[in-house]
């Protein structure tokens, strides 16, 4: 290893992001983690299954094996690209819950441009569903984000809502127009072309070449959000909107653009799962994915690091989850439990400090005035 | 066209519109005390879960409606110790709150039932229908207003007790005042956190008893995520009638119309497009209040000046 590249790597590591998680928070954070594992255990316990056994599988199921550990990297890669896209929407204050949505329509159209585009090299078609993905995922969240800025119509809620359209609607094209004629598929479309197909990176694992597309995509944003100025104009606007108007900020710009740039990353997730994985559009395409991918990214408060460390921890949980259920039945299910139990903790982490500090101070108050008292 | 447009579809619209209209009624509470609660679809699936539950292990259906009121006490106070007492951001815990909902029910569902996906059994008692004889007899509204399952009549009722309870009792008053003004409220020596408190509780039972409706009522069975983003349809209902409970039951029963003629629908065009059709209009309804909130603002500034 060469002196110029550790020098870089000393740099990376020594930039830190912008908006720092501070050690009290990263305290509660281990606190929490440790407080929904006991919680999980207890339910174990209650079940009649010995806790450390199955937690051992967890771990186990999860790292135990390279496979194991190509499927946990492969599904850190598609939690943490979520987390990102939802990052970059919430820095400037949209909510995008529609990831689900734009990552089927990005899913969709990469699928149909794998399958159809013939007479071109592999890399080319590639490239061309990758593009189609990012154009679809961005377009299906210009319309909320246009909503949004234009007339202020609340983005939860529209997004929500065309998330389900949008899964009927791409069910419907996998069910019907789009349909293969291929025999012992259920829904869906043709089969992308084998060659533009990714390789894999640890044989029988669903870690593929899409790593590549995630770091590259990771670095962009992380560069975007912390280093450059729109990414500070982004904070800004997510901070107080018309500060940031009175600054000569375009803010309503900005919160479309960071809309359609998160739509866009959803679009390539479903892309990267075509294409390294299914090889075709099935309607299995994602299991609520983005909203596991959109609380990694509230639990770290949007740091771009902090979301990628987590989502290892919560593709750790999930590919660990169901080894579990393979090899000590007890349904993966229970995962989603501690996972919900960490984000409340962790959502009313600070009201739950200042409690226990009050508490403390009140005591003490009642303490020195009992000793007052006794004197 | 006669095998669509029917009596039957008007049916249907009201046994569709009911889990719905139930769990808007909770949301407004906690929209009037300036709570912005999206957890309302994981309390109704929670809530859909724990009806059949009751009902399958007493016996009776109302013992799983009294077990289903229960919880949604629990889940109303969670709700409010997390968002009000710590003070957290109430769009995670809602979030959070659903996708709890999910895994637990799921879990629940394979340990207790060990089933997967869907469980249904002849010992789960569904609500009583209930027939109102004076009625029977006019033609097209005594098929609609008779014969439908118990708590149907309830969320009726409770439309036209809520809007009384909110526009025209002191509680109402100090309910609203909760949340548009509450240092108001704290001058006059209320507490507008036991206001914040009551809201979530009655928006937890309600949403719960909407679950109930959904596994008790509509169907006598639990499916794996059935609430299908109902409660957030709900919630777009009460944004749309502006918490008011006269209004969100209207919108509620145009939901349930357009979800009925999809059901209806599907001879002619495939399910998969149909079923999309309440969720788009959910969004047409969202841009139909916002546009029109704007046009009365125009009025209004037109005037003034």
């Amino acid at each position: 290893m060469n002196n110029s590249f550790v020098q870089t790597l000393r740099a990376l590591v020594r930039l830190k992001p912008s908006q720092k998680l501070q050690r009290d928070y990263l305290t509660s954070l281990a606190i929490a983690v440790a407080l929904a594992f006991l919680v999980g255990a207890g339910i174990l316990l209650l079940c009649g299954h010995d806790p450390l056994k199955c937690y051992a599988a967890l771990f186990k199921g999860a790292l135990g094996t390279r496979r194991a550990f190509g499927n946990t990297v492969a599904k850190t890669i598609t939690l943490c690209l979520c987390g990102l896209a939802m990052s970059v929407a919430a820095k400037a204050g949209m909510f995008n819950v529609g990831g689900e949505g734009q990552l089927f329509f990005g899913a969709m159209a990469a699928a149909v441009v794998g399958a159809h585009v013939k007479g071109v090299p592999g890399w080319v078609v590639t490239i061309l569903a990758l593009l189609a993905a990012l154009a679809a995922g961005g377009l299906f969240a210009l319309l909320p984000g246009w909503l949004k800025v234009r007339w202020k119509v609340d983005e939860v809620i529209t997004t929500i809502m065309l998330n389900t359209a949008a899964i009927y609607f791409c069910t419907y094209l996998a069910n019907g127009p789009l349909k293969t004629a291929e025999k012992g598929i259920a829904s869906g479309t043709d089969s992308i072309m084998a060659e533009a197909a990714f390789t894999k990176l640890i044989p029988l694992s669903n870690l593929t070449t899409a790593l590549f597309y995630a770091i590259a995509t990771a670095l962009i944003i992380w560069y975007l959000m912390s280093r450059s100025t729109i990414g500070f104009e982004m904070k800004l606007t997510g901070d107080n909107d018309r500060f940031a108007r009175y600054g000569g900020i375009r803010a309503d710009k900005l919160m479309l653009w960071s809309m359609v740039l998160s739509g866009m990353i959803c679009g390539m997730v479903g892309m990267l799962e075509i294409f390294g994985l299914h090889k075709r559009f099935l309607t299995s395409v994602s299991n609520e994915f983005y909203f596991d991918g959109m609380l990694v990214a509230m639990i770290m408060r949007y740091n771009p690091f902090g979301v990628i460390l987590m989502s290892f921890f919560f593709a750790i949980l999930n590919i660990g989850g169901r080894a579990m259920e393979m090899s000590a039945g007890i349904p993966s299910e229970l995962i989603l439990i501690v996972q919900s139990i960490i984000i409340f903790f962790m959502a009313a982490e600070g009201g739950i400090r200042t409690a226990l500090t009050n508490r403390a101070a009140i005591r003490k108050a009642r303490r020195e005035a009992a000793a007052k008292g006794a004197v | 066209m006669g095998d669509i447009f029917n009596v039957l579809l008007l049916q249907n619209t009201l046994r569709t519109a009911t889990p719905v209209v139930l769990a808007a009624l909770g949301c407004l509470m906690t929209q009037h005390v300036n709570i912005t609660n999206i957890g309302i679809d994981g309390m109704m699936l929670i809530g859909a879960f724990f009806a059949v539950l009751g009902s399958y292990f007493f016996g009776s259906w109302a013992a799983g409606l009294a077990l289903t009121i229960l919880i949604g006490v629990v889940l109303g106070l969670f709700y409010y110790v997390f968002v009000i007492k710590f003070g957290s951001d109430e769009f995670i815990i809602g979030v959070a709150l659903n996708i709890f909902a999910g895994g637990l029910t799921v879990f629940l569902l394979r340990t207790i039932f060990q089933v997967k996906g869907s469980f249904s059994d002849p010992a789960i008692v569904p609500l009583p229908t209930i027939r109102i004889p004076f009625l029977e007899g006019i033609p097209v509204l005594g098929a609609l207003l008779s014969g439908n399952t118990l708590l149907v009549y309830v969320s009726w009722i409770l439309v036209v007790v809520m809007w009384a309870l909110v526009y025209k009792t002191p509680l109402g008053i100090h309910l609203r005042a909760a949340g548009e003004y509450p240092e108001a409220l704290t001058a006059c020596g209320r507490s507008p956190q036991k206001m914040k408190c009551l809201a979530s509780v009655m928006c937890g039972i309600l949403s719960c008893v909407a679950g109930a409706h959904l596994s008790l009522g509509y169907l006598t069975m639990f499916t794996e995520n059935m609430s299908a983003s109902r409660g957030y349809v709900a919630f777009a209902c009460v944004i749309f009638g502006r918490g008011n409970p006269l209004i969100v039951f209207l919108a509620a029963l145009l939901f349930g119309f357009i979800d009925a003629l999809g059901l209806r629908l599907q001879k002619h065009i495939p399910s998969d497009l149909t079923a999309m059709a309440p969720y788009l209009v959910t969004v047409v309804m969202m841009v139909v209040v916002v546009l029109w909130e704007r046009r009365k603002k125009r009025v209004a500034l037109k005037r003034a000046a």
